[in-house]
């Protein structure tokens, strides 16, 4: 007998969403403290260093999500290490966020006029104050819409985990819909539940764009 | 006992690629001398005064500042640097930060002073640029005029041997510029050493000890103002003069 779309069936969604949600919190905390590395690689002026952070950011920008999720979760059991299918996600989701991230910020880095650095650097700040105090946080101000509108894209990114059998809500979602034959409805209420989750982000990314906008005007 | 010097430049030569920005220039600099430099745009006179705190590096010759010789090492670069304070054409104050943290940022972290020491000596320098009662406002909430003499404070506030003025001016609306001048004019009659890149002749007659003129990377002429504005050597500078001095 086929079960009807009901709360066992919603509440398997929301643990889903529960574990998307996790994914995706770990996925952008792991992104943006590898991904402030990056960055701050990417324009330190050593010409060496820069390059190979800037081969780093070519590969994982320039290769499938799906290619990278393959190789850390089959490719490292391949090695001996075998992995639980959520550590291998949040390893792949983290290294490819971490390239996206250190891109984003490497532009709003640049952005701080020179200006800002040679006031700092003329009035004896070392590198690590110039960084702290003068140019991260008018850099993160300036890169503010860029990585909400990633965190966006990561949210409903992390659906492709489903590919290594991790079930998240995508996945939940096709499984709920193979046991009820509703798809509509339970594709219908798993759409819902990403659009809660994104559209306030979103809303709250144009938002500050326009602030961005206004305050340069200035 | 000599006069102390407290800048020497020696035989200084700077490329940009192929281009060189500064010709062998040899400059001299006593404690309390104020000196103006002047020469149509790209002459070098923003390089030079930029090589004295190192946000440029040169390729040949030496800088000797307050007896600390400038080389690549971060320890060279740190000493001088506490020495010199600079003011910049686009007044570059940091717009996340209220004035007051402006001025005490770099007091606390480069010389590790306490916040209650760092506050009280902002606040006497920015009473001293007449500023004191903006202190706790945004650089964007300020006129050109009160921002570049925020930008003049906070480098006071480093207690620096010598101040270095990159077109302090040349941003402004003319109605700023007075302030600005005046502001300059109060800290040469206090004795400090001072090296202004500008184009205000008028202030150069009042405040300046030596008059330098430069041109393609070159220093052409120098000498006492009254001496250099009414009998220049070289056609180079009286061509330069008849040119600045028409609009004046």
């Amino acid at each position: 007998m086929v079960p009807h779309f009901g709360l066992p069936e919603f509440g398997f969604l929301l643990r889903g969403l529960q574990w998307t949600v996790l994914l995706t919190l770990v996925a952008f905390a792991g992104g943006c403290t590898a991904g402030l590395a990056i960055a701050l690689l990417r324009t330190c002026g050593h010409k060496r260093v820069e390059w190979i952070t800037r081969i780093y950011i070519g590969i994982f920008q320039g290769t499938p999500l799906l290619l990278q999720l393959f190789v850390v979760y089959y490719g490292l059991a391949l090695t001996g290490l075998k992995l639980d299918a959520f550590v291998a996600v949040a390893i792949g989701f983290t290294v490819n966020a971490s390239a996206f991230l250190g891109e984003i910020w490497r532009g709003a880095i640049q952005a701080v006029p020179r200006g800002q650095t040679e006031a700092a650097m003329a009035l004896g700040l070392h590198y690590s104050s110039r960084m702290r105090d003068i140019v991260m946080p008018q850099a993160i101000r300036i890169s503010l819409p860029a990585t909400i509108g990633y965190l966006v894209q990561l949210i409903k990114g992390t659906s492709l985990a489903a590919i290594v059998g991790f079930i998240e809500l995508a996945r939940a979602g096709q499984i709920v819909s193979n046991q009820t034959f509703q798809p509509l409805l339970v594709f219908g209420v798993v759409g819902a539940m990403y659009f809660v989750l994104c559209w306030p982000l979103s809303w709250w990314g144009s938002r500050m764009e326009a602030r961005l906008a206004l305050a340069n005007q200035r | 006992m000599q006069d102390h010097i407290l800048i020497e430049m020696m035989g200084v030569q700077k490329w940009y690629g192929g281009y060189q920005a500064l010709r062998n220039v040899d400059l001299t600099v006593r404690k309390g001398e104020k000196i103006v430099l002047c020469g149509p745009s790209g002459s070098g006179k923003s390089t030079l005064i930029r090589c004295i705190n190192r946000l440029e590096a040169i390729q040949q010759g030496s800088i000797v500042v307050n007896g600390h010789r400038l080389d690549d090492s971060i320890k060279a670069i740190d000493v001088v640097r506490q020495d010199v304070g600079m003011v910049f054409q686009s007044f570059n104050l940091f717009p996340h930060m209220t004035v007051l943290q402006n001025c005490t940022l770099a007091p606390i972290r480069a010389r590790r002073i306490s916040k209650t020491e760092a506050e009280a000596t902002a606040r006497k320098y920015l009473e001293r640029v007449r500023i004191g009662d903006q202190a706790e406002k945004y650089p964007a909430q300020l006129s050109g005029g009160q921002q570049q003499r925020v930008a003049i404070a906070r480098a006071l506030c480093m207690q620096p041997k010598v101040m270095l003025f990159d077109e302090p001016t040349s941003a402004l609306d003319p109605e700023m510029v007075k302030e600005v001048l005046d502001t300059m004019i109060g800290l040469a009659n206090d004795g400090m050493t001072m090296i202004c890149v500008t184009h205000e002749m008028g202030f150069a007659r009042q405040v300046a000890d030596r008059v330098i003129f430069m041109a393609e990377g070159q220093i052409i002429e120098e000498g006492a103002p009254d001496a250099f504005f009414r009998n220049p050597q070289h056609a180079r500078t009286r061509q330069f003069l008849g040119e600045i001095l028409a609009h004046h």
